[in-house]
C-alpha cells in the first residue's frame, strides 16, 4: 500500500520525466488520451523486467508467506510437521471465542488510534515550531531526528531500564513524586511507558515528512493571508495544514502499519506482552503463539485475521478519505 | 518505504556473505557437529571452553556450538529449522520441553545412538533425581547435561543485622523474618522474583509438599493427565506472594534487569533460584552470601524438589559421519571427569555418581557447602507420584499461561483462586490438543 501511494505521490515527477525518456525506453504515448494511463510499453519484456524486483520481493515477502500462513490456518499441527490434522475452522472459532484475543483486539485497537493521534499532533507541533526557530536550527532537527537513528530493541531496552521500578532511576524520581510507579503490576503503567517509547521513537518520522510538506507550501499563499492579517497560528490551521493534507493522510496511513505491525520490538524489549497481557498487541499475540508457545495453527489463524484486517482497513481508508484529501496541489 | 528496500537489500547481502562464508569453512577436514544452546553469561562461557576442551581432545571433530536464545527461543529456532531440514545436530532441551522433545519424531534415543557407535555408558550410573526424570521405560531419552533445582539465596549480612542466623525452613517462619528483614529497615527489599519462579514457587512447592499437580501421577502415566493445582495448597501459596508483593517483601524485577543481579548486587537479600546461579554469585556478590534448602510448609513432611535445567538431544537427519561425532561428544560429556569440572564451574549438580562421589571425596563439599545443598534436596525423602517430576505435553506453552496468569495476581485482575483456574482451564486445552496430535504414542 505504501508502494501506490509514493507512486501517487510522485506522479508530478513521472509526468514531467515522461518525454525525455520516450524514446529510449520504447514508452508510446496515445494521442487522444494524455496522462498516466495513455502510456504504455512497446516490449513487453522491457517492462516484465522492470517490473520484475518488485514482483520477486513481493512473491517472496508476501505471496509464499501468505500461502504458507492460510495453509497452516486450517490444521492443528506438531510443531516439527510430523503431525497435521485438518480441523476445518476450529483455529478460528477458538480464537473468536477467545476472551485473551478479544482483550488484545481492543488493546491494539486504542494503542494504535492513540498511538498515531498523538504521534501527528506532536511531529505536527514541532514541525510548526521549526520555521519559528531561527538560531540552532540545524541542532533542533537534529535532535529530534536522533530517535530513529536507534534501534527499536535498543532503544526498548534503555526504556525498560530507565523506567525499571527496582533500579531505573526515572522510575525512583516518579517515585519521589508519589507516583507508584509499578510497570510489572499495573497494565495502565505498562501501557504508558510502550506508548510513549512507541510515540517517541515514531515522532521523528512524521516529522521529516511534515517538515518537508509545510516547505513545499508556496510561500505567496502565506504572504497573502499574513497581508489579510493571519497570525501565524492562524496561517497554519488555514492555509499550511490543508494544503499538506495528502501528507497528512499519508502520515496517517503509515502510524497506522506502524503502531500495528511495527512496535513489536519495542513491545517485545519493554514488556513481553505483560503485565498479564495487558501489552500483548496482535502481531506481538502472533509471535508469542507460533514462537514461543509453539501453536502454530493458532499462529497462522490469527496472521490471517491481521492479513484481513489489513486489506480491509486500507481500502477503507483510501475509499473513505481520499475524496476528501485534495491531492491537486 | 525506502527503508523496507534497505532492510531487504541489506538481508539478500548478509544471507549471500553467510552462504559463501559457509561454502568456504566446508574445506576443513574435520567434520562439523552443530550444536545449538541456550544458556548464556557465564554459563555460556563455561560452554564454550568445554567445547574448546573436546575439539583439543581429538582431531576427528569439530564441535560448534551457537548460543540461540533461552530455552524457549531455542526450541523456537529448532523447530523452525527441522520444518526446513536446518536442524542442528545436537540439541540443548529444557526439562520443560522434555516431552515436546520426546514425541517429536525429531531425535535420535541417546541409548540407541551410543550403542550403535559403540559406545558403552552406564546408564544406572546417574543419580536418582536425574535418572527418575530422563529414564523413560528403563531407557534413556536424552543425555542429563544441565541439572539444577531451585534453592534459597540469602544475604548473611542482612540476615544477621536483623538478628537471625539463617533462614527459617518453613513458609511461615520465613515470612516473619523476610518482614522483619523490611521492618528493621535492614533492607528495601527482602526477596527477588525469580524471572522463572513458576518453577521453584509453583511446581518446586508443588513437589516439596507433596500435593499433586497434575493426575496421572502429573502426566507419567499417560497423555490423558489434567491439571489439578488450583485444588491444592499452591492457592494458598500463591495468596501469599500476592501479599508479599503487595506490601514490599517480594519484588518484580521486570525487565531490562536480570532478578539474580538484584541479589547479586545487594539490592535484594534473597531470592529463589537455580543452583546455577554459583557461577553468577560467586563471581558478583560482594557480601556474604549463603544458601538454603527451599523452604517447606509447617507440619509438612518435605519431599524431594524436581529437576531443572537441560539435557542433550540427538537431532535426526544428520550423516552416519555426524552421528560418530555427536555420540563421541556424548561420550566426552558423560565422562566423570569432564562432569566434575562442568559441576564445580557452574554450580550445575553432579549428574553422575561417580562425578558425585568423586567430588565428595575430594571434600569439596566441606569446603563448598552451598554446592551440595541442592542435591540434598533433590534427594530429600522417597519421592512420590506428586514429587518425581513433570511429564507434560507442550509444558512450555501451559507454563507461559501460568505466568500470564500470575501476572493478573499481581496486577490484581484476578484473585489467585480465578487466576489458577483459569490457568488449569486453559492449560488443559494445550494438554487435550497434545494428546489428540499424539494419540497412541
Amino acid at each position: 500500500m505504501p508502494a501506490s501511494d509514493a507512486m501517487r505521490l510522485s506522479g508530478g515527477a513521472a509526468t514531467r520525466l515522461r518525454f525525455p525518456l520516450r524514446r529510449s525506453l520504447g514508452l508510446a504515448l496515445g494521442s487522444s488520451e494524455v496522462g498516466l494511463k495513455a502510456a504504455h510499453f512497446r516490449r513487453p519484456w522491457l517492462a516484465a523486467g522492470l517490473l520484475a524486483p518488485q514482483l520477486l520481493i513481493l512473491l517472496f515477502f508476501f505471496f509464499i508467506p501468505t500461502y504458507k500462513a492460510l495453509s497452516l490456518a486450517f490444521v492443528q499441527v506438531d510443531p516439527f510437521g510430523g503431525t497435521s490434522i485438518f480441523v476445518g475452522l476450529d483455529n478460528f472459532t477458538t480464537l473468536f471465542s477467545s476472551p485473551e484475543y478479544r482483550d488484545s483486539a481492543i488493546l491494539t485497537l486504542w494503542f494504535t488510534l492513540v498511538q498515531c493521534v498523538v504521534t501527528l499532533f506532536i511531529a505536527a507541533l514541532l514541525a510548526f515550531a521549526t520555521d519559528v526557530v531561527i538560531r540552532g536550527r540545524a541542532i533542533y532537527k537534529g535532535v529530534i531526528l536522533l530517535p530513529y537513528a536507534i534501534a527499536p530493541a535498543i532503544s526498548g531496552v534503555l526504556w525498560a531500564f530507565l523506567f525499571n521500578p527496582t533500579v531505573g532511576p526515572l522510575a525512583h524520581m516518579l517515585h519521589d513524586l508519589g507516583y507508584a510507579w509499578d510497570p510489572n503490576r499495573r497494565p495502565f503503567d505498562a501501557l504508558l511507558l510502550v506508548s510513549v517509547a512507541a510515540i517517541w521513537k515514531h515522532v521523528c518520522y512524521d516529522y521529516i515528512f511534515l517538515v518537508a510538506a509545510f516547505l513545499a507550501v508556496p510561500a505567496s499563499v502565506i504572504e497573502a493571508a499574513a497581508i489579510d492579517g493571519a497570525r501565524p497560528v492562524r496561517r497554519f490551521l488555514t492555509v499550511t495544514l490543508p494544503m499538506a493534507a495528502p501528507t497528512v493522510f499519508f502520515l496517517v496511513v503509515m502510524n497506522f502499519v506502524y503502531g500495528l505491525f511495527e512496535t513489536f520490538g519495542i513491545i517485545d524489549t519493554i514488556t513481553h506482552g505483560g503485565p498479564a497481557g495487558s501489552t500483548n498487541t496482535l502481531v506481538y499475540k502472533v509471535y508469542q503463539d507460533g514462537f514461543r508457545l509453539l501453536d502454530l495453527g493458532s499462529s497462522a489463524a490469527q496472521s490471517v485475521v491481521l492479513m484481513a484486517i489489513a486489506v480491509l482497513f486500507t481500502v477503507l481508508q483510501f475509499r473513505a478519505v481520499e475524496r476528501k484529501v485534495n491531492y491537486q496541489v | 518505504m525506502a527503508s523496507t528496500y534497505v532492510k531487504s537489500i541489506t538481508g539478500l547481502l548478509a544471507a549471500g556473505a553467510l552462504f559463501f562464508g559457509a561454502t568456504g569453512a566446508s574445506a576443513a577436514e574435520r567434520v562439523k557437529i552443530e550444536w545449538w544452546y541456550a544458556i548464556s553469561g557465564k554459563l555460556g562461557e563455561t560452554v564454550q571452553q568445554l567445547i574448546a576442551d573436546f575439539n583439543k581432545s581429538q582431531d576427528k571433530y569439530e564441535v560448534v556450538g551457537t548460543f540461540k536464545g533461552n530455552y524457549e527461543e531455542t526450541m523456537a529456532a529448532m523447530v523452525a529449522a527441522y520444518r526446513v531440514n536446518q536442524q542442528p545436530a545436537i540439541l540443548q532441551s529444557a526439562e520443560r520441553g522434555f516431552m515436546t522433545m520426546l514425541n517429536s519424531g525429531a531425535i535420535i534415543p541417546v541409548d540407541q545412538l551410543m550403542a550403535k557407535q559403540g559406545y558403552k555408558v552406564d546408564w544406572n550410573d546417574f543419580i536418582k533425581p536425574v535418572a527418575g526424570f530422563y529414564i523413560v521405560n528403563g531407557k534413556p531419552a536424552a543425555l542429563p547435561f544441565n541439572s539444577s533445582t531451585p534453592i534459597l539465596w540469602y544475604n548473611a549480612d542482612a540476615f544477621k543485622a536483623a538478628g537471625f542466623d539463617a533462614p527459617s525452613n518453613t513458609w511461615q517462619g520465613l515470612e516473619k523474618q523476610l518482614y522483619a528483614l523490611k521492618e528493621k529497615k535492614v533492607t528495601d527489599c527482602p526477596m527477588a522474583l525469580a524471572g522463572d519462579f513458576q518453577w521453584s514457587l509453583i511446581e518446586n512447592y508443588s513437589a516439596i509438599n507433596n500435593y499433586p499437580f497434575g493426575t496421572k501421577a502429573n502426566g507419567y502415566a499417560g497423555l490423558d493427565t489434567e491439571f489439578v493445582y488450583n485444588k491444592t495448597g499452591v492457592v494458598g501459596q500463591v495468596a501469599r506472594l500476592k501479599k508479599w508483593v503487595d506490601d514490599g517483601v517480594l519484588k518484580i524485577a521486570g525487565q531490562g534487569v536480570a532478578p539474580i543481579s538484584l541479589y547479586t548486587s545487594g539490592t535484594c537479600a534473597t531470592i529463589i533460584n537455580s543452583t546455577a546461579s554459583h557461577s553468577a554469585v560467586e563471581a558478583d556478590a560482594k557480601f556474604k552470601w549463603s544458601a538454603a534448602v527451599m523452604p517447606h510448609e509447617e507440619g509438612v513432611q518435605p519431599k524431594n524438589g524436581t529437576i531443572g535445567g537441560a539435557s542433550l538431544w540427538a537431532v535426526k537427519g544428520k550423516s552416519e559421519e555426524v552421528q560418530a561425532g555427536v555420540a563421541a561428544f556424548f561420550n566426552y560429556v558423560a565422562q566423570p571427569a569432564v562432569q566434575e569440572w562442568w559441576s564445580k564451574s557452574t554450580g550445575y549438580v553432579p549428574v553422575t555418581n561417580a562425578a558425585y562421589v568423586k567430588m565428595k571425596q575430594e571434600g569439596y563439599f566441606k569446603d563448598h557447602p552451598t554446592r551440595e545443598i541442592a542435591i540434598e534436596q533433590l534427594s530429600r525423602g522417597e519421592p512420590t507420584d506428586n514429587s518425581r517430576g513433570f511429564r507434560f505435553g507442550n509444558h512450555n506453552q501451559s507454563t507461559a499461561i501460568l505466568i500470564e496468569e500470575m501476572q493478573a495476581v499481581w496486577t490484581g485482575r484476578k484473585t489467585p483462586q480465578e487466576a489458577l483456574d483459569s490457568s488449569v482451564k486453559r492449560g488443559n486445552e494445550i494438554l487435550r490438543q497434545y494428546e489428540k496430535l499424539h494419540a497412541g504414542k
